[in-house]
């Protein structure tokens, strides 16, 4: 009858003790939730990243003006013609001929006054090489390529016919040739196999979505672990501690704080996401629904490669293929929910070494300088391997535990990484934390109670051995 | 009640206690006395579990302490501290909490104490808006609310203004009347003698006396007598031979003075007072009882007198012994 007696009571001990730290849990989690700042982050980032969203989108539609472009061509050069493709089915501009000879008085013209750009064609557009023009409204670089490029090929078409080359022959070498470049790996494989293979450029657009999330890691890792390492100074220097480890271990008093400084880590992301989702549905319901499907494909375009507009036909709508179709969000989002756990872990037991160690705020920007050295580190390389996951910098730093939270889901995204890789350089990440865990009970345990005076890293190490 | 064996804890560098052994009975305020440094709150934070002894043993009760039993101890440490930005009712039931309450007691017990201190008002404050002696109370509310079994209080009356430290002294008392063990680390001489029972002294880690109060007071009793006397203080003086010694003497006025007396050689009172009575005119008598503020400072500077006191007959290194490690402030 005595040995199940006994087992209850340790069974209750055990759970007197879990409940402390769940205490700890709600203490730290309510305060930080409550406060006001987190209230108004919480409600202004999603906000401004809908202003700043619907702001591009603005912007992009201000863009999307279409201009009305009359060609004055008195030789009849272009034959009153410009080849426009059918896939163009809204292009920037639409192309209006005259023969008449247009001068500086003539813009004015009543009759004249629904056009947008003025263009004046003749045999010296050819021998200067120059095709001369005024416009009323400065047109974006998507209309000004357009035009240029449609009125260009229709020149060098009448240039070529001119020199006696026939159209069709023209036409022919005016074609672009194409570049079908392959990896010495790929060859022998049937073109079905090649196609499916990612090219660079798809490889590194990818990476990039993985790089957004590189970027949401880094900032989360910066913010939350800072929080333990403020949260453990904050105890310190108000003396509260020692009250409180009267009643808690040290160790589990920080195992509380990190926990629930993660926990209110991913309650703020997970608001943002939710309020997010509210604002852009809203915004979608007042405003795009007015807008065509070709506008918000080109939206994606531009928003993709906002450098190399107006050549439309060749970029089409990768950017909204790529988010919708080849990205796996599957595996990323999880992924990126383990990796930022894992990264935490790591990091905010640091920070909390240094936050035990420290006796004011102003002791912790010497202390943290060897943290954050190897963390900007990181997150320079972060953007250097951007274009190239497969770099050896890239396959380094998607192992080693300090940068791999921020380095492996760039490789995840771009598709260079296989599976046991990711499951490796997880194992190694939760064994690393798992240590700097244990490490900052102990560096806590001594640091807590040591008011007074800043204690150096050498002491730090000293307090680890002891 | 609380037994601390043989307890020895060093740091790298230094000793910060040497073998301590102290026993506390129920219903009894034992005074832990020292030095700063000494190794009070060495020794304060381990029988609060929060570090733990290289040597020695710690009993409760008669068994040994374990990690539950922090539920019997309430501990008000020398540095006071709450969370600033905390309510004071959420503060009071997180650490009433901590210590083992349910929700329901914790609240019960709360509103109790403050009925009793009459701040219900304060429940809804932020302790950064309290005054200092608001935040003292709350602070020794949050030491008590569980009803320990034993009372730790580091330097209680320290930073307590004059009204909240008769306030703390009374529910000390009658906590005791309760049959609360309790524990007082001071360097307040005064209130030791005022309050505690039984007191041990710790001096550079080493336990140099400890007993009950009226027990260390007689031990340091050294037979001096003060006589006040009109006469000559020469005819005194002469008058004592080899059987008393003139420790000390002091004129009041003209014709009197005051003299301390040691008998000697198992002489007594009545031996002196027949010595003097023909050479004087008596006009007062007593004992020389030691202060405690005296016999600390005997004991820790070892001035004055032999040894005789001391346990061992060490008599105690000087330096080296720093409160460095272990952050204590004391």
């Amino acid at each position: 009858m005595t040995k199940p007696l006994k087992k209850v009571v340790t069974k209750q001990r055990k759970e007197g003790q879990m409940s402390k730290v769940g205490l700890v849990i709600a203490r730290e989690y309510s305060t930080r939730v409550k406060k006001r700042s987190f209230f108004v982050l919480t409600l202004l980032i999603p906000i401004l990243m809908a202003l700043v969203g619907i702001a591009a989108i603005w912007f992009t539609i201000e863009k999307e003006k279409h201009y009305k472009v009359l060609i004055s061509d008195p030789e009849n050069i272009t034959e009153s013609k410009i080849f426009v493709s059918h896939d163009d089915s809204d292009p920037p501009a639409t192309f209006y001929f005259t023969e008449q000879e247009l001068g500086p008085d003539d813009y004015s013209r009543e009759d004249l006054k629904d056009f947008d750009i003025f263009i004046g064609v003749g045999r010296n557009t050819f021998t200067n090489k120059t095709i001369k023009g005024i416009y009323r409204e400065e047109p974006s670089k998507y209309a000004r390529n357009y035009i240029l490029d449609k009125l260009e090929t229709r020149l060098e078409e009448y240039w070529a016919v001119d020199h006696g080359i026939p159209l069709q022959t023209y036409r022919e070498i005016d074609q672009n040739f194409k570049f079908d470049l392959h990896d010495v790996e790929d060859v022998g494989l049937s073109e079905g196999e090649l196609s499916k293979k990612d090219t660079r450029e798809e490889k590194t657009k990818k990476q990039g979505v993985g790089f957004g999330f590189s970027i949401l890691i880094f900032v989360f890792l910066m913010v939350y672990a800072g929080q333990v390492m403020r949260g453990v100074l904050e105890e310190k220097t108000s003396r509260v501690v020692e009250i409180v480890v009267s009643s808690v271990k040290p160790f589990e008093l920080m195992m509380g704080k990190i926990i629930a400084i993660g926990l209110v880590g991913l309650t703020q992301f997970l608001m943002w996401v939710v309020l997010l989702t509210i604002i852009m549905a809203g915004v979608q319901a007042l405003f795009i629904s007015d807008l065509d499907p070709e506008t918000l494909q080109a939206l994606g375009d531009m928003q993709m490669n906002p450098g190399e507009s107006g050549k439309i036909s060749e970029s089409e709508s990768t950017a909204a293929i790529l988010f919708f179709q080849e990205i796996k969000w599957g595996i990323l989002i999880p992924l990126f929910f383990v990796y930022f756990i894992g990264g935490y872990l790591l990091y905010a037991s640091i920070f909390a070494i240094v936050g035990a160690a420290a006796d004011s705020e102003t002791d912790t920007q010497q202390l943290i300088i060897p943290v954050m050295i190897p963390l900007m580190f990181v997150y320079i390389v972060s953007i250097s391997i951007l274009g190239s996951p497969d770099s050896s910098a890239a396959i380094i730093g998607s192992y080693v535990p300090f940068s791999s939270p921020i380095i492996m889901l760039q490789r995840v995204a771009a598709g260079t990484v296989a599976f046991w890789e990711v499951i490796l350089s997880l194992l190694i990440l939760i064994g690393t934390f798992v240590l700097t865990t244990y490490l900052a009970g102990k560096v806590y345990r001594t640091g807590i109670l040591m008011y007074g005076k800043k204690a150096s890293w050498k002491e730090i190490i000293k307090w680890l051995r002891h | 009640m609380l037994r601390v064996e043989n307890i020895v804890k060093q740091y790298s560098g230094h000793t910060a206690l040497d073998d301590i052994s102290i026993t506390t009975k129920r219903g009894e305020i034992f005074g832990l006395l020292g030095p700063n440094g000494a190794g009070k709150t060495s020794l304060i934070r381990i029988i609060n579990q929060i570090t733990g002894p290289d040597v020695g043993k710690i009993f409760i009760e008669g068994r040994e302490l374990k990690r539950s039993d922090i539920e019997h101890i309430g501990y008000l440490p020398e540095e006071r501290g709450l969370y600033k930005k905390m309510k004071v009712k959420d503060q009071v039931m997180y650490f009433a909490r901590l210590k083992g309450l349910s929700k329901s007691e914790a609240k019960r017990k709360m509103n109790e104490w403050f009925e009793k201190f009459e701040i219900t008002s304060w429940y809804d404050k932020k302790v950064e808006e309290l005054s200092k002696g608001m935040a003292q109370k709350i602070q020794f509310i949050i030491t008590v609310i569980h009803e320990p079994k034993i009372l730790i209080l580091d330097e209680p009356f320290s930073g307590f203004d004059p009204i909240n430290t008769e306030l703390i002294k009374q529910e000390i008392l009658s906590l005791k009347k309760k049959g609360t063990s309790i524990m007082i680390s001071t360097h307040n001489m005064n209130s030791v003698e005022e309050i505690c029972d039984s007191i041990a002294l710790i001096n550079k880690a080493k336990l140099v006396l400890d007993g009950k109060l009226s027990d260390v007071k007689n031990k340091f009793r050294s037979n001096t007598y003060a006589i006040q006397f009109k006469g000559m203080m020469f005819a005194f003086a002469n008058a004592l031979f080899a059987s008393f010694s003139l420790e000390h003497s002091e004129q009041i006025d003209e014709d009197r003075a005051i003299a301390h007396v040691k008998l000697l050689k198992g002489n007594t009172l009545n031996d002196l007072l027949k010595t003097v009575i023909p050479v004087v005119e008596i006009e007062a008598v007593h004992e020389i009882v030691p202060s405690m503020n005296d016999i600390f400072i005997e004991a820790v500077t070892g001035a004055k007198k032999s040894n005789e006191y001391l346990k061992n007959d060490e008599t105690p290194e000087e330096g080296g012994n720093k409160a460095e490690e272990g952050g204590s402030d004391e």
